[in-house]
């Protein structure tokens, strides 16, 4: 149940007036729990088995936490538990693939069998928020949430359950206790925020894919015109798609009156890569600082240290993003990245002599060039792709022209948008005319197919 | 505290935020250019239809240009002829079809040919029902086809997923069609745009326009193409290109052995009564051909089960005062298949009708009326 479906519309129609009803009352959050639940076992009922655990897991930890002396033990239960679950039903099939190719290159005949269980929708985000929250409170960042429901709530709260935002329970918990009715400026908000998702998803991720998807598929049978135009047009497809859904989920939260945090804040007009990472699945990105790079010595360790914590948040970045070398090597790559943006921010030419757009535009061509391991099918593929790049010859790369024209005005809007012409789209006539706009668009030119998110896979 | 997280958490990464008044705005302007604009496109396309009139064999599935084309038959002509391409003629010009020289016999034009290719019974039921809202108050010559009955697949009983013609068309949900096996989200869908002038309208644009595809898969094939530059205001030309002038049996088809449905049991026959009642409600002189089909093509045990079948659906049609024919059987060398009649067929077809006594009292003395 995707929201740019018409059973998620069904969904929230029938789920929407009640909650407006029963917000501020106790029946308000077993209301939220029970659709946000009915929501996640619309996908497999079998998942609820798996929330439900890990709800119920870090609620009991945080409780014993507060009465007990021990409390770096129940943290580290925590840890162990979450992460062994998300090990093993996200790395298992990783895990073993790798050990049988390792056996098999010690010439041992015998091979583990390949687990045959499906990776769980979102395990990634709600793990990784529900863990924030025994972290905060260890840390003493937090109150305990004392009521369950409260906190089962929060971990499933279904606009965010499946792609984030990963959310942080001292800004989410807080919320969804308050009792003050949905505002109209909530409602309007949240359609605004809503309609921007839809056309990111539907007129523009789902129309790239097509092409990039052709591509892909099979890279030997392409020239590096194709290639190039392909990973150009990616790199907007997953930014479009990605941010698409964190603008739908926004939105539907917003008008439910809550609050969700920034995902995305126009990365590639990034100047740097450190500016980039601060664009870019911010929830995530803040995440991995706030409990893997800063407990690690952060930049506090010297030069050397700081390039190490880097490079180990990044690569497990990476990896939290699939179960492939190829992730592995996209978060290396990025880390690498980091190291000679990072000096070079240092020189007083590059950082005051360098034009901004040329530092946009060398992050947009680094990014670009490091979708290709994301997006590839392996490093064979990826290494494939790369060097054909670079050495195959001239042909015709069949892109829509329509398509690239699209990706220009968006990019166009966004330089705009953080210039001093900014002030054309605070009129309110530009701004009804982009949103009738957009509507009329989708009306008439949208697929006619439904595609599912990029992000649900991780 | 949520004036805090409001200061605290950004809005957006870009300006597209409106108030309520703007939203209002909005919504207006988008519901009028959405009403409008289906309107303003029958304006601005070139829609002329001649005599003996039937729509492109490639059309079929623009129920939006269906539900104009009635319009305008409605207006022009006293009978309706429906059905699926028996009625069309899918192996003969369109000046060899049953609605030709029914015109030919009454010496005047009195018949529009509304047959579409492959309409099945469920499928004729959900084009009249929510394109064909104008035929109303007229006279209806609707056709019946036992082929639809011919098999368990072709009554869409098979509990394996069968994918039929018009899917948008037959009942959604209820009653429930066993091979049929979309998901909520298309039937959803399908179940929306007929009663959105709109979304059929946006269809009729890819078809007729976008080579029966949505706007990203065309740029996909014409890549360096400007979208706008395909929409010509012109509808193409109804083809005769399906002509094949040659019987069956010269076509080399060895005679079937039928599995037909009961009518009890068939879920095309249910589509087909609820079909007739519909068009009786809206007022309209109904007037019922069954067949003719192919009974040559038949083996003897099918044949004997066809008779049985023909005898019970007459046997309701009498029942429920629906005046009615079933055509004497044609000469086994004007039927190019099972079902569909060459020119002559259509010819002696129309003939059978204009010396048929029911046919006589109803449709041709309400013309005359």
């Amino acid at each position: 149940m995707l929201f740019h479906t018409w059973p998620f519309a069904l969904f929230f129609l029938v789920f929407y007036p009640i909650y407006l009803v029963l917000k501020g009352t106790r029946f308000g959050l077993p209301w939220l729990l029970a659709a946000s639940y009915f929501f996640y076992a619309c996908f497999n009922p079998l998942y609820l088995i798996l929330i439900g655990y890990s709800t119920l897991l870090d609620y009991t930890v945080v409780t014993r936490m507060a009465k007990s002396t021990h409390r770096k033990m129940w943290l580290s239960v925590s840890i162990i538990n979450n992460i062994g679950l998300l090990g093993f039903f996200k790395y298992a099939g990783f895990v073993t693939e790798n050990l049988n190719a390792l056996l098999s290159s010690l010439n041992i005949s015998y091979s583990i069998p390949e687990p045959g269980f499906l990776l769980p929708i979102g395990i990634s985000f709600y793990i990784f928020q529900s863990m924030s929250y025994t972290i905060d409170y260890y840390r003493g960042n937090m109150e305990r949430e004392k009521s369950l429901i409260a906190y089962a709530a929060f971990v499933s709260l279904f606009p965010r359950l499946v792609a984030g935002p990963i959310e942080r329970a001292k800004n989410l918990l807080p919320q969804m206790h308050e009792t003050p009715r949905v505002s109209v400026q909530d409602v309007t908000d949240g359609l605004s925020l809503f309609i921007v998702g839809l056309f990111k998803k539907v007129a523009l991720a789902d129309y790239l894919a097509l092409y990039v998807d052709n591509i892909y598929a099979a890279p030997g049978q392409y020239q590096s015109p194709a290639l190039i135009l392909a990973t150009f047009l990616f790199c907007w497809q997953i930014y479009f798609d990605f941010s698409g859904y964190t603008d739908m989920a926004r939105g539907v939260a917003r008008m439910m009156g809550l609050n969700l945090m920034l995902n995305f804040n126009n990365p590639y007009l990034a100047t740097g890569l450190g500016d980039f990472w601060a664009r870019w699945h911010i929830s995530l990105s803040s995440w991995f600082k706030d409990y893997v790079y800063i407990p690690l010595g952060g930049n506090r360790k010297g030069t050397i240290g700081t390039y190490r914590n880097m490079f180990i948040t990044m690569v497990i970045s990476g990896l939290w993003h699939g179960a492939a070398w190829t992730f592995v090597i996209w978060g290396a790559v990025h880390a690498l990245g980091r190291f000679v943006t990072r000096e070079l921010e240092r020189t007083p030419f590059y950082r005051d002599k360098v034009p901004k757009l040329v530092k946009q535009l060398l992050v947009f061509a680094f990014v670009t060039f490091a979708w290709i391991f994301f997006r590839a099918e392996s490093i064979g593929d990826a290494w494939l792709i790369i060097t054909r790049i670079f050495s195959s010859g001239w042909a015709n790369p069949y892109c829509p022209v329509w398509a690239l024209i699209l990706v220009l005005i968006v990019w166009l809007y966004q330089f705009a948008h953080e210039s001093r012409l900014r002030w054309i789209f605070d009129l309110a006539p530009v701004r009804i005319g982009l949103v009738a706009g957009m509507i009329l668009y989708l009306a008439v030119f949208a697929p006619s197919s439904e595609q599912g998110f990029i992000y649900l896979q991780f | 505290m949520k004036d805090a997280n409001e200061a605290k958490i950004p809005f957006s990464s870009n300006n597209i935020r409106l108030s309520a008044r703007e939203w209002i705005i909005a919504v207006i302007v988008c519901s009028a250019l959405l009403y409008l604009g289906p309107a303003l496109w029958g304006h601005l396309e070139k829609f002329d239809p001649s005599a003996d009139y039937r729509l492109p064999y490639t059309l079929g599935n623009d129920y939006w240009l269906y539900s104009r084309y009635c319009r305008w038959a409605c207006s022009k002509y006293d009978t309706l002829v429906v059905g699926d391409s028996v009625i069309w003629g899918h192996y003969v010009s369109e000046d060899n079809t049953l609605s030709h020289y029914l015109n030919q016999n009454a010496a005047q034009d009195r018949f529009a040919n509304l047959g579409v290719d492959g309409f099945h019974p469920g499928a004729l039921g959900g084009l009249l029902r929510y394109y064909g809202r104008d035929i109303s108050g007229g006279n209806v010559i609707i056709q019946f086809n036992p082929l639809w009955m011919s098999s368990a697949k072709h009554d869409l009983q098979t509990e394996k997923e069968f994918h039929f013609n018009h899917p948008k068309l037959v009942p959604q949900f209820f009653p429930k069609i066993p091979c049929y096996k979309d998901s909520f989200s298309k039937r959803f869908s399908a179940a929306v745009e007929r009663y959105v002038p709109f979304f059929s309208w946006t269809s009729h644009l890819r078809i007729v326009y976008y080579e029966n595809m949505d706007l990203p898969n065309w740029t996909l094939e014409h890549p360096y193409e400007n979208p706008l530059s395909a929409v010509t205001f012109e509808l193409p030309a109804s083809e005769d290109n399906l002509q094949e002038h040659i019987s069956w049996t010269e076509k080399g088809i060895a005679q079937e052995d039928f599995q037909w449905v009961e009518p009890a049991q068939s879920l095309q026959w249910r589509f087909f009564r609820r079909t007739i009642d519909l068009l009786k409600a809206r007022n309209n002189t109904v007037f019922v051909v069954v067949g003719p089909f192919n009974e040559h093509m038949l083996k003897p045990e099918s044949y004997k089960t066809y008779q049985k079948m023909k005898s019970e659906i007459e046997t309701w049609l009498q029942q429920n005062n629906i005046a009615y024919s079933v055509p004497q059987v044609l000469p086994s060398e004007l039927y190019r298949d099972a079902s569909h009649p060459l020119g002559p067929g259509y010819a002696m077809l129309a003939k059978q009708l204009f010396k048929n006594q029911s046919f006589k009292s109803t449709i041709l003395k309400a013309g005359n009326d």
